[in-house]
């Protein structure tokens, strides 16, 4: 019932967030494709906080081999990949009428996020190599808690590089944004993360029910059978 | 007689060293193959000098990537199942084991590296900059942090099929921290600028990879037995 109550909570979020995303005025310099921006930075934000899970559940599976850390890790790195993808790809659709390409290698933040969608591509590979949940759960984590250490380094790109991609908008000393885009922005921020929370809490309780069906399916374990005279195989 | 972290370190990483002295493949098959890597990059091209120069230090951190994950992952690869379950039998810190191995690849991978200079300095006309001790420096931080993250991606990938396939994706991406540290460090070096911001990235990404191997040592062990 709780899960079901968020559903619906994240779906209204979400149609609030597109309709204050189309109201909202357009930008004096980038015209309507600012809109654009009302997913695509609500998306990195979920990545970087999807990422964030998936190391916090590696490292909690590290110290404690509860297989519900290993469960929330798994589903989290394939949200955050979801997300990752789609805002590389709003990024492009936007940065093509506003930077003039689709990407640009000068860009740091563009460049790093690539890198940090392939190495959870490769946590996500690595998952499938292994059928035995406690041995995929080993493997995993020990990556699942390195491979974080690309969000600082892309969210931080935009102050250690000379780069094409804009600042830190909401930065300690104030937004640098009008208040109508803030409220947009803001509200789709709290929808994006209502989302991941209801996507998360659906994919580790199917986690849960695909180890539980895999268990039985296993086959027992070599069974001793009576030796007999004239059975054997040809 | 319980023997300390170091000293097992060490004696990890002593016989990782005579193994690859023994067998000579980092110096007779990898390095020759990474040169061969390096003149092939400006006949592919057909470069210009000035073009050549540019692409220098790319072309050599690219390679020291590519070669240096071969020469680390091959670490992990040579050692059999029985050889681990003999070593984890004697009690050795599983932790002391990492230190150890990713201590010996490090070095013959900054071996590597910085013989590697030679042939970028004859093909490219690069020229290096002043203060070959920072230069030394920076390579020598680079090789034990793909050293490290060699081991864990070996260690990890351990026993699966997709094995050769699997460890240099995982590893590869991961390393642009390490990559990007040394390459800027080596362009402020150039430039005549400070380089700390730089070197201290790679200091935190080697202690990164030092405190991620340390801590998953113990689950690391259990998948290579």
């Amino acid at each position: 019932m709780k899960k079901r109550l968020l559903a619906v909570l994240s779906g209204v979020a979400l149609g609030v967030g597109l309709i204050l995303a189309f109201t909202s005025p357009p930008d004096l310099l980038q015209g309507d494709f600012v809109r654009i921006l009302y997913i695509h930075v609500p998306s990195a934000w979920l990545a970087f906080l999807a990422f964030g899970v998936t190391a916090a559940g590696s490292i909690g599976w590290l110290f404690t081999r509860r297989m519900s850390w290993d469960r929330a890790a798994e589903a989290s790195a394939e949200i955050g990949v979801l997300f990752t993808a789609i805002a590389l790809a709003t990024g492009m659709i936007w940065g093509k009428p506003v930077w003039g390409t689709y990407w640009d290698w000068g860009d740091a933040r563009l460049a790093t996020t690539a890198m940090m969608f392939f190495v959870y591509l490769g946590y996500l590979a690595l998952r499938r190599t292994t059928t035995d949940p406690r041995l995929r759960a080993r493997r995993s984590s020990v990556l699942g808690a390195v491979a974080v250490v690309q969000v600082p380094l892309v969210y931080f790109s935009v102050k250690l590089w000379r780069t094409l991609h804009q600042g830190l908008t909401i930065r300690p000393d104030g937004i640098q944004m009008d208040g109508a885009m803030v409220a947009a922005l803001m509200a789709n921020l709290a929808a994006f993360t209502l989302l991941y929370a209801t996507l998360l809490i659906y994919r580790t309780a199917l986690a849960r029910i695909e180890e539980a069906a895999a268990s039985e399916r296993a086959p027992a374990r070599s069974p001793v059978t009576v030796p007999r005279l004239g059975e054997a195989e040809a | 007689m319980r023997v300390g972290f170091w000293r097992s370190a060490g004696l990890i990483a002593l016989r990782d060293l005579r193994v690859e002295i023994r067998s000579g493949e980092a110096l007779t098959v990898v390095f020759p193959f990474a040169v061969v890597a390096s003149w092939v990059a400006p006949l592919a091209t057909n470069a210009s000098p000035l073009l050549l120069r540019d692409l220098a230090a790319p072309v050599y951190w690219l390679i020291t990537l590519l070669f240096g994950m071969m020469v680390v992952l091959r670490q992990t690869a040579v050692e059999t199942r029985a050889q681990r379950r003999a070593l984890a039998l004697t009690g050795l810190d599983p932790a002391a084991r990492f230190a150890g191995r990713s201590g010996a690849s490090g070095l013959v991978l900054a071996a590597v590296a910085g013989t590697l200079v030679i042939p970028v300095i004859i093909f490219y006309d690069y020229r290096p900059p002043s203060g070959a001790w920072l230069m030394a420096l920076v390579i020598l931080l680079a090789a034990a942090g793909l050293a490290m993250l060699g081991t864990l991606a070996g260690d990890v990938t351990i026993g699966l099929r997709a094995r050769t396939s699997l460890a240099p994706l995982l590893m590869a991406p991961l390393a642009v921290p390490l990559l990007m540290g040394a390459a800027q460090s080596l362009e402020s070096l150039v430039a005549g600028k400070s380089i700390i911001t730089w070197v201290l990235v790679l200091v935190i990404a080697d202690l990164g990879l030092a405190a991620a191997g340390v801590m998953s040592a113990r689950a690391l062990e259990e998948i290579s037995l």
